[in-house]
């Protein structure tokens, strides 16, 4: 319960008996004013103060000799890692967590900035890997979710900087994103930054497909890796967040198949090797259930439905039906399980992607058979009908669910 | 398919810190000085790469004083940027990405390319190896294997200069630059000097 509802509320509640005057107040005094909004201000105005000073710099950074730029870089990184160990011990965390990630920020701009001084931009990935390295050491020793975050995004900056600018690919940037972070979201589960961290290890991974030039579907190879690590993690909620964003990228794979698949020469594109890219999946397929059935999850191997790589067959329309009736059946295992589990938000969620496979079935296999108006009403009669019933069993359920758990 | 907004609220709380205080002081210590240290090294290898290395001079394709608007570099496509088939010295043909070594030699005012080599060569007092990587590889000519050539271009890590203020005022027309590079034993190279093509060069 928040203050700010027995603020508002609290009034109401003794009028109608619900509790004395004597208890609101007691209410109130349990949950104590937020004291954040106090120390928003001096964070304010130092970051005021800090912009003016950055301004002032940055207009005159070419005019000024060499040593004093340094000097200027190093002395203002290592006064925002001072400052913020100053006021963490102080007790004042969220300003010190915010200074050193100021300093971690202004290691990377150092990096840079000494880069551009004297000339130095070559081939040298070492330069940037050592700013995704220095993040993971702080988010280690500061034992802090915010600076793992940052780490995230700034392996991913450095990544794309390097296959972007450098036309390289940094494996050592991934390994250690993959690993140091992996390692710490293993040891400290965490549902936003496992859900963040296979985001920002997708997007490198994305990075890898496109600069190599190889087959898209090799990206599936590390984002269910991913996935199989989540199956691992004891702590359920982390390992489920860790496995959304690849589930999300497989899901939006598959729909594309269905719309698309129908093309010979869309599935072309997609068909790596066969043995090898079955070898690979299979792997992958073997670690992830193993892990479910160690940590009792089998009922969510339906998730690898997914995966089924329909795309090497060369059918034609009876693909992208087959591709339908693959993503139906995973919405409706989603769906099912949702029930079972009476997890409301699941409920939500399998609706959206059972309405979403609806339409897209739709429009495959309506569009080319029907006058386009009476298309529109039927598939709008279709999903509205649909919804209403997937809402009226939810309701049942969850209304069970209160009678059971009074 | 999982949610991971809805169950973050079922978030373990932190462990507590394996590192006792002060060796967790210690190595935070430890971890802003490396940094620092690594800031001072990427400014040491410059000192060091023109104080220990050899400079040339290299030409480059005209430059548009116009690129300046776009930002505080300017892109540089040196002579020694596309090389002829003719100048490659490996078992097998270039590939890209692959890794390149380009050896140079004085011809009047600046260096030109003599060979390119997949392996790094052994080269004469006058000759110098510029490290480089393959970008691309073009075909020209007729499919017949005879008269079929290809060219090389090149990527050397020294196609971006960041331009001093005063060096924007200087450069009003289109023209050549003689761009002075030094390469560091240990074949780090950084541009040094930027310079019209019009005045000769006092060596």
């Amino acid at each position: 319960m928040s203050r700010t509802l027995l603020e508002t509320d609290g009034a109401q509640w003794v009028q109608k008996g619900i509790i004395t005057e004597e208890q609101r107040r007691q209410l109130l005094a349990l949950y104590a004013t937020d004291e954040r909004a106090i120390g928003l201000l001096p964070l304010l105005g130092s970051l005021l103060v800090g912009l003016s000073a950055l301004s002032l710099i940055a207009a005159n950074w070419q005019a000024l000799p060499e040593l004093l730029r340094l000097g200027l870089l190093l002395g203002s990184m290592i006064g925002a890692y001072g400052a913020g160990e100053y006021f963490r011990r102080r007790g004042n965390g969220n300003v010190g967590m915010g200074l050193v990630a100021l300093g971690l920020i202004l290691f990377g701009a150092g990096i840079v900035l000494t880069s551009q001084l004297y000339q130095l931009i070559g081939y040298d990935l070492t330069g940037l890997l050592a700013w995704a390295v220095a993040g993971m050491g702080l988010t280690w020793l500061y034992r802090s979710r915010f600076l793992f975050l940052l780490t995230v995004v700034i392996g991913g900056v450095v990544q794309g900087y390097n296959t972007g600018q450098l036309g390289a690919f940094s494996y050592l940037t991934a390994a250690f994103t993959a690993i140091g972070l992996g390692w710490y979201w293993w040891r400290r589960p965490d549902s936003l930054a496992g859900g963040v961290l296979a985001g920002g290890l997708l997007w490198q991974a994305a990075l890898l497909v496109n600069h190599l030039h190889i087959k898209i579907t090799w990206f599936f190879i590390p984002a269910m890796l991913i996935y199989a690590f989540g199956d691992w993690q004891p702590n359920r909620p982390a390992g489920r967040a860790i496995q959304g964003p690849p589930l999300v990228a497989a899901f939006l794979f598959t729909l594309g198949l269905g719309l698309f698949g129908e093309s010979d020469y869309y599935a072309g594109e997609l068909r790596p090797p066969l043995a090898a890219y079955l070898a690979a999946l299979a792997g992958v397929v073997a670690i992830s259930l193993w892990g479910k059935q160690r940590r009792g999850r089998l009922s969510s191997s339906t998730d690898w439905l997914l995966l089924l790589p329909g795309f090497y067959f060369t059918g034609g329309l009876p693909l992208a039906i087959a591709t339908l009736v693959v993503l139906y059946a995973y919405s409706g295992s989603v769906l099912l399980r949702a029930h079972q589990e009476q997890n409301q938000d699941r409920v939500t969620l399998g609706t959206v992607l059972f309405i979403l496979t609806t339409a897209v079935a739709y429009f495959k296999l309506t569009w080319g058979f029907m006058d386009k108006s009476l298309f529109f009403l039927l598939g709008g009669i279709l999903l509205l009908g649909l919804s209403w019933y997937l809402r009226r069993r939810a309701a049942h359920t969850f209304a069970d669910k209160t009678i059971l758990k009074p | 398919m999982k949610t991971p907004l809805a169950d973050s609220s079922a978030t373990i709380a932190e462990r507590p810190s394996t590192l006792s205080e002060p060796r967790r002081r210690q190595w935070l210590l430890w971890l802003v000085v490396a940094q620092a240290v690594f800031v001072l090294g990427v400014a040491a290898a410059g000192y060091a790469t023109s104080a220990l290395g050899r400079t040339i001079w290299l030409r480059t394709a005209p430059v548009d004083p116009r690129d300046l608007l776009y930002g505080d570099y300017l892109v540089l496509n040196y002579n020694v940027s596309q090389l002829p088939g003719s100048l490659w010295h490996g078992a097998q043909l270039p590939r890209r990405k692959q890794a390149a070594y380009v050896v140079l030699e004085p011809r009047g005012s600046a260096y030109e390319a003599v060979g390119v080599y997949d392996s790094k060569p052994t080269v004469n007092a006058a000759q110098v190896i510029l490290r480089g990587s393959v970008q691309d590889v073009w075909h020209s000519g007729s499919r017949l294997r005879h008269t079929q050539r290809y060219g090389v271009r090149m990527r050397y890590g020294l196609e971006r200069y960041y331009v001093p203020q005063d060096m924007g005022r200087q450069l009003t027309r289109r023209q050549q630059l003689r761009v002075q590079v030094s390469i560091a034993p240990w074949g780090q190279a950084r541009i040094t000097k930027v310079e019209h093509e019009t005045p000769p060069p006092t060596k």
